[in-house]
């Protein structure tokens, strides 16, 4: 065979029969290895026709007449040259590794799919998946796609070299030449087109400005391709410029971009376009909306600190029934002001030495915030000590309202005092020639020295007119106490003894009657005391029974003994035996005769289990209950003008009854002036708030004043350290000076972010954070 | 509180907390930033006292001992002040010194929490990690026996159809004979469940609302939201996005009038209309807006008097039957719209889901049904009722769906599944499940808070207090010092985010299963899971 002749294949054997495509091939590869050089196969659907062909050096001409099958020109070599005289079918340049291929009709799906090299001339259109997975190597010329009509749908899908021309001569779908999403995936080469196109993988790809150099290339390929196909005389109307259009393929920098409308574009444009100004909530709320930080200041913090100076009592405060701030005076002491802190306590008590320094059992200091952490409260004995020497406030004028108040006791010296010291002109009855009640008449001189209480008292009746009444009191004394003054105060504490209704009764005395002829150096109890009942009275009856002689000393008691405190460590010095439980069943010439048998010896008996209260007298107005006078919180009986304090209304301590008399006195100037009582309401400062981190553990306690003072935490009071001004860790807090004097700490909202580390700093518990107000 | 103070049965030192606040003070620049954003007051500035001892070397000085004040954060113990975890601490920490860790221990504030003698409630989730639909896979891969898809560049029809669909049979008779056809919408098959107006803050809900208009206006997937039992603020209503809102009424009847007056006006009819007679993750509890919430804005959108809790009652008040109910609820809803808009009831999956479902399927005017599994959940309720209470979504739905297979009617009725999807992230894989199950479409809600708004919940019991208005992201308050942290056209981009990455991993999903015309309803042949009682239980293949 010449290589200059034509070799003519033919698809179909002698019968007319389809070769198989494995046969052609061979003949193919056959007649290329013996030197032909120019074929003509006549196809019937073969596959594969024509690629694959690198035995020979030269080029190979093979022209396809008939049907050929899929894939013509696969793997298809550089030196093929490939012309197809009708349609192709699938696949036509499959992986073209430079094979040129020219159809003259349209070339069916996935056309020059994964094809690197080599150029494919199409008459007609291409199928969809055309030019797609296209590839480019550096070594070679990119591979080419001219088609002169359309292309079909997903066009150049992940395509990443070559060039594309779709000139849109005759396109299957005169609206879109392009098909439905060409270019998905599309990283590399170019696709030039010319005609109308339904959009793009705009992720994907882009258009680009068709330059000088890609015009002369497009106008000197389309001549070549327009000869090829036979149609030179489309060149005037395809070769113009303006008419095409060149897509490329993003950079993966580019396609970083998303292209989408910004949201804040579509919100003003389209949402609030749509709903109006201010969105989905405009017309509800005028409210600013915009965002805020995670930090707030001014009005849109969620708390704010708040300085609450003396809004809580302090613990000593709130548990004081006379309700003296102790802690205040530890403050006047600590500023240097020892004279206020000393003469503070006469507004609050007459008996701030008598009582503070040495009757009371100083429920304050039981109550002290350092008692929490096992610190020794701040002893406030020293302070009431000093304030013997308390001056004396000058009183106002009298205001013309007149109150008699009966008894002179500690609750009638109590109230008689605050009225006075309010202005009001008050007179005390009492049955006594002086003034003291119990305190003078009973509580054993062990328990305070006689100069500290006479002062006091002196210091009392100095202000306070005494009417020395000599028989008892009737109804009709105090009823007409009543119409001659503006009220009448009650106060006659509890001064009928309890004694216990045993046979042999008569042989028991009373504490009450004890103790009062033990002060006068009265009574002689003999070797054996015993005394029923183990309350405090009871010890100060032991403690009085040693001072007289006795020897023996047995306090018993049903139950366990109720003495706690001076009292009772007084009687156990004294020697006192504590016994319980004891059932009295009689007194006998021996003794005490107990339920069990027992005989215990005694000279002298005394029983201790309380006082009641004398109410023969009381006006029909006053209702009792339960052999108690019916009062409310603040001492008023059931008729308005009648009030009642003190143990009469209830045994206590004596704080009890001084606190009862302020509480009364209170009412009674708030009436007076024609208000509604009002009482102190305020809360105790919470335990948790106050910080005793600031103080020494291991420092005993202090008995000197000034190391009192330093002592006392300050509890819901400033100190005016000014921690809170160092720890804001914005700067926010200010100490300012009042214009009345004093002193505020404030907050500039505007600094603050509620942070709460005043609160959580400041020793005293005086800052706190409040929710802020609701917004609307 | 004092170190030494009195112990109460309810004293709880911060070993005994869920959440333990890790605070360094090396790094601490006591900035405030941590307590002044904390919730819930969990911490503090505490004053500390530090002693030091000194003694020389062979006490050869005199050993001494002193003392300074030191200042650091301190958490608190009380059960009232329990840090829950939310780390807004350490969001806010310019040094990164604090951090809240959870207790691994085994904490002994659940045993105090009932405080006062009320069961703890909460905002939030089931907090139940585990779940059956992260368990199935997909096994039917296209190896060469279904069409090979991609699902970068292939085309994927994905919406599903909402609305009862007749058989062309029936539809012709219908038309010929009643001269009315059921009104079928077709939608995309991930629906924003029910959130209402006050258990979201404002910019959370026009955040969602904008999110959703945009994907459908700007990418033309049309997703649709239910607003949720709190009614809908009246421009809505009279806008065109109302279309893409499913309006949902429930027991409390919040805000319907609002609706009604809104009718003659809308230019668009809702997409459908949703009868809540349940919720999956709170069964029996009914809604609860806590008074926390209810300020001047959504008391006016509601139509009740201002900071009052609004319970909606666990059940609808007028109805007796579940044939009463479905009947004279659907009737009165489509009336409502002249019978142009779909509407369905939905319920808590419970094991007497077909009884609802047999109705339904014997009423024309039903255009669906919703079931609300046991998982998932945003709304505020009692402890017992979300651990304790519901039914899981899988078997619930795929009964369902079994049974209208069983009449015939499997694609006459669309079901709809919600609860617990994407609970653990896996939004696409848990949705394709339930599709595959037999659910036409995917409510969700969590998965929106936690995606779109950076909700901090967690399935171990992370926050949680969406009930009491304290939500540290603005997400669920009505209180603008804390909504306002919230930026609605933030919300919108992220609900735009997570639908565009769905709908990736969606058709990555169906691409390999090679189905791209048609969601795969009930293809449960692609399911396999390596339980094996669950695949006996759903119908699916056991794997190993």
């Amino acid at each position: 065979m010449q290589k200059t002749k034509t070799l003519i294949i033919e698809g179909k054997d002698s019968d007319g029969i389809r070769i198989e495509s494995r046969l052609l091939e061979e003949h193919v590869q056959e007649a290329v290895e013996a030197g032909i050089r120019s074929l003509e196969i006549l196809a019937a659907g073969q596959h594969g026709i024509g690629g694959r062909l690198w035995k020979a050096s030269e080029t190979v001409r093979i022209r396809v007449k008939g049907t050929p099958g899929q894939r013509l020109g696969s793997l298809g070599y550089p030196n093929t040259e490939i012309e197809v005289m009708g349609p192709a079918s699938e696949d036509t340049g499959w992986l073209n590794a430079g094979a040129s291929i020219l159809i003259h009709g349209n070339a069916g799906n996935g056309t020059c799919n994964g094809m690197a090299q080599g150029r494919v001339w199409v008459a007609g259109s291409v199928g969809s998946r055309s030019m797609t997975m296209t590839k480019r190597n550096p070594r070679f010329a990119p591979p080419e796609l001219w088609v002169l009509g359309s292309a079909g749908d997903f066009f150049g899908e992940f395509m990443a070299g070559g060039r594309a021309v779709i000139c849109g001569w005759q396109p299957q779908n005169p609206d879109n030449i392009l098909g439905h999403r060409p270019l998905v995936g599309m990283v590399g080469g170019q696709v030039f087109f010319r005609g109308p196109m339904a959009g793009f993988s705009q992720a994907d790809a882009r258009m680009a400005v068709i330059e000088e150099e890609d015009w002369l290339w497009l106008k000197k390929g389309l001549s070549e391709f327009l000869l090829k196909i036979k149609k030179p005389e489309l060149y005037d109307k395809l070769a113009i410029r303006e008419d095409w259009q060149c897509l490329v393929a993003r950079s993966p920098m580019e396609k970083r971009e998303v292209a989408r409308r910004s949201m804040a574009d579509f919100r003003k444009g389209i949402w609030d376009g749509e709903l109006g100004k201010g969105g989905l909530i405009g017309d509800l709320s005028d409210l600013d909306m915009s965002p805020l930080p995670l930090i707030t200041t001014g009005e849109m913090r969620r708390f704010i600190p708040v300085w609450e100076n003396r809004k809580f009592k302090a613990p000593c405060e709130g548990t004081c029934p006379t309700g003296i701030p102790v802690q205040q005076r530890w403050q006047l002491i600590r500023d240097g002001r020892m004279d206020e802190a000393v003469n503070m306590a006469l507004s609050y008590t007459p008996f701030p030495a008598t009582v503070c320094g040495y009757l009371c059992p100083n429920p304050c200091m039981g109550a002290c915030t350092r008692g929490s952490a096992l610190m020794a409260p701040v002893d406030v004995r020293p302070l009431g000590r000093a304030s013997i020497a308390a001056i004396l406030p000058v009183f106002p004028a009298l205001s013309g309202k007149k109150i008699a108040v009966i008894g002179g006791g500690p609750a009638g010296i109590s109230v008689a005092w605050q009225l006075r010291a309010k202005g009001h002109e008050v007179v005390v009855l009492d049955q006594s020639k002086e003034l003291g009640g119990k305190m003078r008449s009973v509580i054993p001189e062990s328990r305070i020295p006689k100069e500290v209480l006479d002062k006091e008292l002196e210091r009392a009746a100095s202000v306070l007119p005494h009417i020395h009444i000599k028989q008892p009191l009737t109804r009709k004394d105090v009823e007409r106490l009543r119409a001659d003054h503006d009220y009448v105060i009650l106060a006659t504490g509890a001064s009928r003894p309890r004694l216990l209704p045993v046979e042999g009764g008569e042989r028991q005395i009373s504490s009450l009657e004890f103790l009062e002829k033990a002060k006068a150096d009265a009574i002689r109890p003999g070797k054996n005391v015993v005394i029923i009942g183990a309350g405090n009275v009871g010890c100060d009856v032991a403690t009085e029974a040693k001072r007289l002689g006795a020897e023996s000393i047995l306090l018993i008691d049903i139950q366990k003994p109720a003495a706690f405190g001076v009292e009772r460590d007084e009687a156990e010095k004294a020697g006192a035996v504590f016994r319980w439980p004891c059932f009295t069943r009689a007194f006998t010439k021996k003794g005490v005769l107990l339920e069990d048998g027992e005989l215990i010896p005694a000279d002298t008996i005394v029983t201790a289990i309380g006082d009641a209260p004398v109410l023969d007298f009381l006006p029909e107005s006053v209702l009792v209950e339960k052999g108690r006078v019916m009062v409310n919180e603040y001492g008023q009986t059931t008729d308005p003008r009648i009030f009642a304090i003190g143990d009469m209304v209830g045994q206590g301590l004596i704080t009890d009854a001084i606190g009862a008399g302020r509480k009364a006195a209170q009412a009674i100037c708030d009436m007076a002036a024609g208000r509604l009582p009002e009482m102190d309401s305020r809360d105790i400062l919470k335990l948790e708030r106050v910080h005793l981190e600031y103080f020494d553990p291991r420092v005993p306690a202090k008995e000197e004043l000034g190391g009192c003072g330093s002592q006392c935490a300050s509890c819901g009071s400033c100190r005016d350290c000014g921690i809170c001004v160092a720890v804001c860790p914005r700067g926010a807090i200010a100490r300012k000076e009042e214009k009345a004097g004093g002193f505020a700490y404030e907050v500039d909202a505007n600094r603050c972010i509620a942070c709460g580390f005043c609160a959580g700093a400041c020793p005293c518990g005086v800052w706190d954070l409040h929710p802020a107000v609701p917004l609307a | 509180m004092s170190a030494n103070g009195q112990i109460i049965p309810s004293s709880l030192s911060i070993s005994d907390l869920p959440w333990q606040i890790r605070w360094n003070q090396d790094k601490c620049t006591l900035c405030g930033s941590c307590t002044a954003v904390c919730p819930v007051n969990a911490i503090e500035l505490g004053v500390f006292r530090k002693r030091e001892i000194t003694a020389g070397l062979g006490l050869a000085e005199k050993p001494a001992s002193s003392q300074t004040i030191r200042y650091g954060i301190r958490q608190r113990t009380s059960p009232a002040y329990a840090c829950v975890g939310c780390a807004m601490c350490s969001m806010v920490c310019p040094n990164d010194a604090i951090l809240p860790e959870r207790n691994d221990g085994g904490d002994k504030l659940r045993f105090h929490i009932n405080q006062g003698g009320q069961p703890r409630s909460r905002g939030g989730r089931r907090n139940d990690p585990a779940g059956l639909l992260d368990q199935i896979k997909f096994i039917r891969i296209s190896m060469l026996t279904d069409p090979a898809l991609d699902a970068g560049r292939h085309t994927f029809e994905l919406n599903t159809l909402l609305g009862r669909v007749l058989e062309p049979r029936d539809a012709l008779k219908h038309q010929r004979e009643h001269g009315w056809m059921p009104p079928v919408r077709e939608i995309y098959p991930l629906v924003i469940g029910g959130m209402s107006f006050g258990a979201l803050s404002p910019p959370m809900w026009e955040g969602l609302q904008m999110g959703v208009a945009y994907l459908n206006e700007e990418l033309g997937m049309p997703v649709r939201m239910c607003t949720g039992e709190g009614g809908c603020p009246p421009r809505l209503l009279r806008s065109r996005f109302l279309k893409y809102v499913i309006l949902q009424i429930a027991s409390g009847y919040f805000g319907w009038d609002e609706i009604i007056h809104a009718i003659p006006e809308m230019k668009e009819d809702p997409c459908a209309i949703e009868i809540k007679y349940g919720q999956g993750a709170k069964p029996g509890d009914g809604g609860l807006l806590m008074w926390h919430k209810v300020n001047k804005l959504i008391a006016a959108i509601r139509g009740v008097p201002e900071r009052v809790s609004l319970p909606s009652p666990p059940t609808h008040q007028t109805q007796y039957s579940i044939e009463e109910s479905v009947a004279k609820m659907i009737q009165s809803m489509s009336m409502a719209w002249g019978f142009r808009v779909p509407v369905y009831p939905k319920i808590s999956a419970t094991s007497t889901t077909l009884a609802v479902l047999n109705n339904l399927t014997r009423n024309p005017y039903a255009a669906g049904l919703a079931i609300d599994g046991e998982d998932g959940g945003t709304g505020a309720a009692y402890n017992v009722s979300m651990n304790h209470m519901g039914h899981p979504i899988a078997s619930s739905l795929r009964d369902a769906y079994l049974n209208l297979v069983k009449v015939g009617k499997q694609n006459e009725i669309p079901l709809f599944a919600g609860g617990g999807v994407g609970k653990n992230g896996n939004l696409a894989a848990n949705a394709a499940a339930l599709i595959m199950l037999g659910a036409s479409g995917i409510q969700t809600g969590k998965y929106i808070m936690q995606a779109a708004a950076g909700c901090l919940g967690s399935e171990q019991d992370r926050c949680n207090i969406c009930n009491i208005g304290l939500c540290p992201k603005g997400i669920a308050s009505q209180d603008p010092r804390i909504f306002r942290r919230l930026d609605a056209e933030k919300v919108a981009e992220r609900v735009v985010d997570l639908y565009l990455a769905f709908d990736m991993e969606l058709r990555k999903i169906l691409a390999p299963l090679g189905r791209s015309t048609s969601l795969p309803i009930g293809m449960s042949d692609a399911l396999g899971i390596n339980d094996f009682h669950a695949a006996e239980r759903l119908g699916i293949r056991y794997v190993v």
